[in-house]
C-alpha cells in the first residue's frame, strides 16, 4: 500500500529523487558531534509554541479586563489548560535557553567565520527575536508581574536622548502601560514577531543549504578554514556520513532529551517561570515589592544599575550586542579549533563568566 | 546480519512508542478542544407571567439553543425552538399577522410552529412548559 | 547605500535587548502627618514608629484612617474643617475602632469586658495595643495580658477550646495560599476561609465558655469542607506528577531507542 503510494507520488513529482538528494545522499561531515542536532531541537521548540500559543488563544482574551481572567479559566477549569499554558510557558524559557547552547557551540567550534557570516547574523537577528517575543508575550496575562516587569522594562528606553521619552509612549502607546500596550503588544506577540522569526528560519536554513554544513575543528589535522573567496562552492563533504538516516537519528535522540528535561520542567517544577506576583491581576496603583525581569534579562538589568547613567548601561550593552552580532566581521583570522585560539577562548570563557556573575549578582540584589 | 534483526527490532520499538506517544500527546489537545458540557443556559427557565402581553413574544436562550415563548392574542401560551428547520436561521415574530417569519428563505409558521409556507420541511419543535403561580417553567 | 542601512540595522538590532531597568519606588508617598511627626520627639513621634509595626500599616491604613485630617496639606492637616478627630477619650475608644470594625464592636459591647466599659473594663488598646496594633490571634489571650485585671482561669479554658480550631484555620490558610501562588484559582476557597475566619473571630470577644464551645464544633465543619476541596487538589497533583514522571520516562526510552538504533548504522 505504501509502497504504491510512493510509486504513484514519485511517477509524477520525482519525490525518490528529493530524497536521494536531501536526505540519504546529503552527506555531513564524519566527525560531526551532538552540538549539531540544536538546530533540530529548536525548530521542534518553535513548532510547540506556534502550537500551543494557537491552541491558547481559543480562550486568551488580550482585553486588559478580560486578559488575568481568561488565564486564571485556562488554568483552573479548561481541561488540561494547565498543561498547554505551562507548556508555552516553560517552552518560552527553554528556546532562549537552547539558543543560547545552540550559539555557543557555534562560538567554540567557529562555525561562525567565513563563509558563514550570514548564518550567524540571521541567528543572531533570531536569538533577539525571540526575546522581544518573550518579553511581549510576558505582559498577555495581565497579573502584576506582566504589568511591572513590562513597565520596569520600556521604561528604560527612556534613556535614549532625546527621542527616549516620545519612544517609551510610542511602545506603551500612551503615558503609561495601560490597555494600549496590552493591545500592541499581543499583537507583535501573537501576530507580527512569530512571521518574522519563521521568515528568518527559513532565511537562516537557506544559507545552510547553500554554503553546506560546517565541519567541526576538532579530530582533524587541519583546523583552519578551507574558504577563499574566489566563486561560488557548495561546501560538501564526500565520504561522509549520511543526513538520513544516521544523522536524523541523533536529532530525534536529542529532540526525547530535550523533551525529557522540559517535560520534566512542566510537572515537577511548574512554577519556574512564575513569581507569586503571576497570580495577582495587575493593579497600576501598586507597586509589588521585588519586581525582577526574567533570567536571560537578569544580567542586563544588573548592567543597567551598575552604570551611574542609565544611558551609559544602555550604550555599553548596545556596544557588546553589535560586537557579538558583528563578530564574523570582526574575527577573520581562519582558524577555528578553539584551543589554537587562546585570546578567543579566555575572551568567550571570561564573557560567559562575566554574564552568569551579572545576573547571579541581578538575582540576589 | 545481526545488526540488522536489531535495527528492525527497535524499528518496531520506536514506531510503537512513537505511536504511544502521538496518542498521549493528542489526549489532552482533543480533551482541551472539546466543548465544555453543561455551557449555554440552564435546563430550566423561569419567566414571569406577567412579563408577557398577549400578542407577543419572547425570544430566550434554552439548553444552548434559542427558544421563543409567545402568547396568541386568545391568550394561549406556546412555546418553540426559535431555530428554523429548513437552514437553521432564527425566525422572528411577525405580530401583525401572529406568526413566525424566517429572514432567511422566507419560511412562515403559525402559533403553534406548523409550516404555513416556504421551505422548512418541519414545523418547529414544540418544548414542554408548566405555569404555576404566574411564573411559566420552560422545561 | 543597501550596505550602509544594512549596517544601520544591524546597529539597532541590538536595542531590541535592552528591555530590563531600574527598579521602581515600591513605597507609598509619605503623608504630611508622617513628615511631621516622624521627626518630632516622645508623645508626638512615637506613634509613627509603633504604627510602622501594626497591621494597619501593613494594609495600607494610613493616620487619618483613625484620626481623620488632611494628609496631603501640611497646613490644614489638622483642622477639624477637614475631618481631624484627634485622639478619642478613654471611654470613647471603642465607638472609635468601631467606626471600622462594626462587627467586633458590637460583640464587645454584649460581652463583660465591653459592659464594663466606663467602670474600669478593658478597651480595644487595653489587649490590642494602640497604634502599634496587633492582628486579632489567640496570642493575645495570656496569662500576663489578662491578669493584669482578673485571674487566668476562665480565659485559660476559651483559650484551650479556641486553640485547636485557630491552628486548623492558619493551616489551612497556609495551604490556600500556597495554591494561590502556583496558578491554582482560590477565590472561593478563600472567601469560605474569610467567613469562617470572621465567625470564628466573634468568639474572641465572647466570655461564655460554652458557646465558645459549641460555636467552635460548627466552625470546626465548615473547616472540615474545605479540607476536603483541597485534598482534592493535593491528589489532582499527584497524580499530575505520576503522569509527568512516566511522560519524562518515555522521552528517556525513545532517546536510548533512536540513539540504539543510530549505532547500527555506524
Amino acid at each position: 500500500m505504501l509502497n504504491r503510494l510512493y510509486r504513484w507520488l514519485d511517477l509524477r513529482y520525482g519525490i525518490g529523487e528529493i530524497a536521494e538528494k536531501e536526505l540519504t545522499g546529503y552527506l555531513l561531515p564524519r566527525n560531526i558531534n551532538e552540538w549539531y542536532s540544536l538546530g533540530s531541537v529548536l525548530l521542534v521548540i518553535f513548532a510547540i509554541q506556534v502550537a500551543t500559543g494557537m491552541l491558547l488563544m481559543i480562550y486568551y482574551v488580550p482585553d486588559a479586563d478580560k486578559a488575568f481572567k481568561s488565564v486564571s479559566f485556562i488554568m483552573n477549569e479548561v481541561p488540561f489548560g494547565w498543561f498547554i499554558r505551562l507548556c508555552h510557558a516553560v517552552g518560552s524559557n527553554m528556546m532562549v535557553a537552547v539558543l543560547l547552547l545552540h550559539m555557543l557551540s557555534t562560538l567554540m567550534m567557529g562555525s561562525y567565520k567565513a563563509p558563514r557570516e550570514l548564518n550567524w547574523v540571521t541567528g543572531f537577528t533570531l536569538f533577539a527575536l525571540v526575546q522581544g517575543i518573550s518579553l511581549t508575550g510576558y505582559l498577555a496575562p495581565w497579573s502584576q508581574l506582566s504589568f511591572w516587569a513590562t513597565t520596569v522594562a520600556t521604561n528604560s528606553v527612556s534613556a535614549i536622548p532625546v527621542l527616549g521619552p516620545t519612544l517609551v509612549e510610542f511602545l506603551r502607546g500612551g503615558k503609561l502601560v495601560g490597555p494600549a500596550t496590552l493591545g500592541r503588544f499581543f499583537a507583535l506577540h501573537a501576530a507580527v514577531l512569530p512571521v518574522v522569526i519563521a521568515a528568518l528560519i527559513g532565511a537562516h536554513l537557506f544559507f545552510l543549504k547553500r554554503t553546506g554544513v560546517s565541519a567541526p575543528p576538532f579530530g582533524r589535522d587541519e583546523t583552519a578554514n578551507p574558504f577563499e573567496a574566489r566563486e561560488y562552492h557548495y561546501q560538501g563533504h564526500p565520504g561522509g556520513i549520511p543526513f538520513f538516516p544516521n544523522y536524523a537519528l541523533q536529532d530525534l535522540s536529542s529532540i526525547s532529551i530535550y523533551f525529557a528535561v522540559f517535560l520534566a520542567v512542566v510537572f515537577f517544577w511548574p512554577n519556574m517561570p512564575f513569581t507569586p506576583d503571576a497570580f495577582v491581576p495587575a493593579d497600576p496603583f501598586k507597586t509589588p515589592a521585588h519586581i525582577k525581569p526574567e533570567w536571560y534579562f537578569l544580567a542586563n538589568y544588573q548592567t543597567l544599575k551598575i552604570f551611574p547613567s542609565e544611558l551609559l548601561g544602555l550604550s555599553v550593552q548596545a556596544a557588546a550586542m553589535t560586537f557579538l552580532a558583528l563578530l564574523p566581521f570582526i574575527d577573520r583570522s581562519p582558524e577555528r579549533h578553539p584551543l589554537k585560539r587562546p585570546l578567543f577562548l579566555t575572551l568567550v570563557i571570561a564573557g560567559i563568566l562575566l554574564w552568569i556573575a551579572l545576573s547571579v549578582w541581578g538575582h540576589l540584589s | 546480519m545481526e545488526n540488522e534483526g536489531r535495527r528492525k527490532f527497535l524499528g518496531v520499538c520506536v514506531a510503537g512508542c512513537t505511536v504511544a506517544a502521538a496518542a498521549a500527546a493528542g489526549y489532552p489537545v482533543l480533551r482541551y478542544l472539546a466543548p465544555r458540557s453543561g455551557q449555554g443556559g440552564a435546563a430550566k427557565l423561569v419567566i414571569p407571567a406577567g412579563e408577557l402581553k398577549e400578542g407577543d413574544a419572547k425570544f430566550f436562550e434554552f439548553a444552548g439553543s434559542s427558544a421563543v415563548l409567545i402568547k396568541t392574542s386568545s391568550g394561549q401560551l406556546v412555546a418553540l425552538s426559535a431555530v428554523c428547520t429548513h437552514l437553521g436561521c432564527i425566525v422572528q415574530w411577525v405580530k401583525e399577522k401572529q406568526q413566525f417569519l424566517c429572514p432567511c428563505h422566507g419560511g412562515q409558521f403559525s402559533t403553534d410552529g406548523t409550516v404555513l409556507g416556504g421551505p422548512p420541511p418541519r414545523p418547529l419543535a414544540k418544548i414542554p412548559f408548566t405555569v404555576t403561580e404566574g411564573n411559566i417553567t420552560i422545561g | 547605500m543597501i550596505a550602509k542601512n544594512i549596517l544601520a540595522i544591524l546597529l539597532l538590532a541590538p536595542l531590541l535587548f535592552l528591555q530590563p531597568a531600574a527598579a521602581v519606588a515600591a513605597e507609598q508617598p509619605e503623608t504630611v502627618c508622617i513628615q511631621c511627626h516622624g521627626s518630632m520627639p516622645d508623645r508626638l513621634g512615637a506613634p509613627v514608629n509603633l504604627w510602622r509595626g501594626s497591621v494597619h500599616a501593613e494594609n495600607g491604613i494610613s493616620c487619618n484612617g483613625c484620626h481623620g485630617g488632611d494628609p496631603k496639606d501640611a497646613a490644614n492637616a489638622m483642622s477639624p474643617q477637614r475631618g481631624f478627630l484627634g485622639a478619642p477619650k478613654e471611654k470613647d475608644i471603642p465607638a472609635f475602632c468601631g467606626r471600622c470594625h462594626p462587627g467586633v464592636y458590637k460583640d464587645y459591647l454584649a460581652s463583660a469586658h465591653g459592659r464594663a466599659l466606663g467602670a474600669g473594663g478593658p478597651t480595644c488598646v487595653t489587649c490590642h495595643q494602640n497604634h502599634q496594633v496587633m492582628k486579632a490571634s489567640l496570642a493575645l489571650i495570656n496569662e500576663k495580658s489578662c491578669t493584669r485585671c482578673h485571674s487566668f482561669e476562665r480565659a485559660r479554658a476559651i483559650r484551650d477550646a479556641m486553640s485547636g480550631t485557630e491552628a486548623r484555620i492558619v493551616g489551612i490558610s497556609g495551604r490556600i495560599e500556597k495554591f494561590q501562588v502556583s496558578g491554582v484559582d482560590t477565590e472561593k476557597m478563600g472567601k469560605a476561609l474569610f467567613a469562617v475566619r470572621n465567625r470564628f473571630h466573634t468568639l474572641f470577644h465572647d466570655v461564655d465558655v460554652n458557646r465558645v464551645k459549641s460555636e467552635s464544633a460548627a466552625i470546626n465543619k465548615e473547616l472540615d469542607k474545605l479540607d476536603q476541596a483541597l485534598k482534592v487538589i493535593d491528589d489532582e497533583h499527584a497524580r499530575r506528577r505520576v503522569v509527568g514522571g512516566i511522560a519524562v520516562a518515555a522521552a528517556l526510552l525513545l532517546a536510548f531507542l533512536f540513539h540504539a538504533m543510530k549505532k547500527t548504522y555506524d
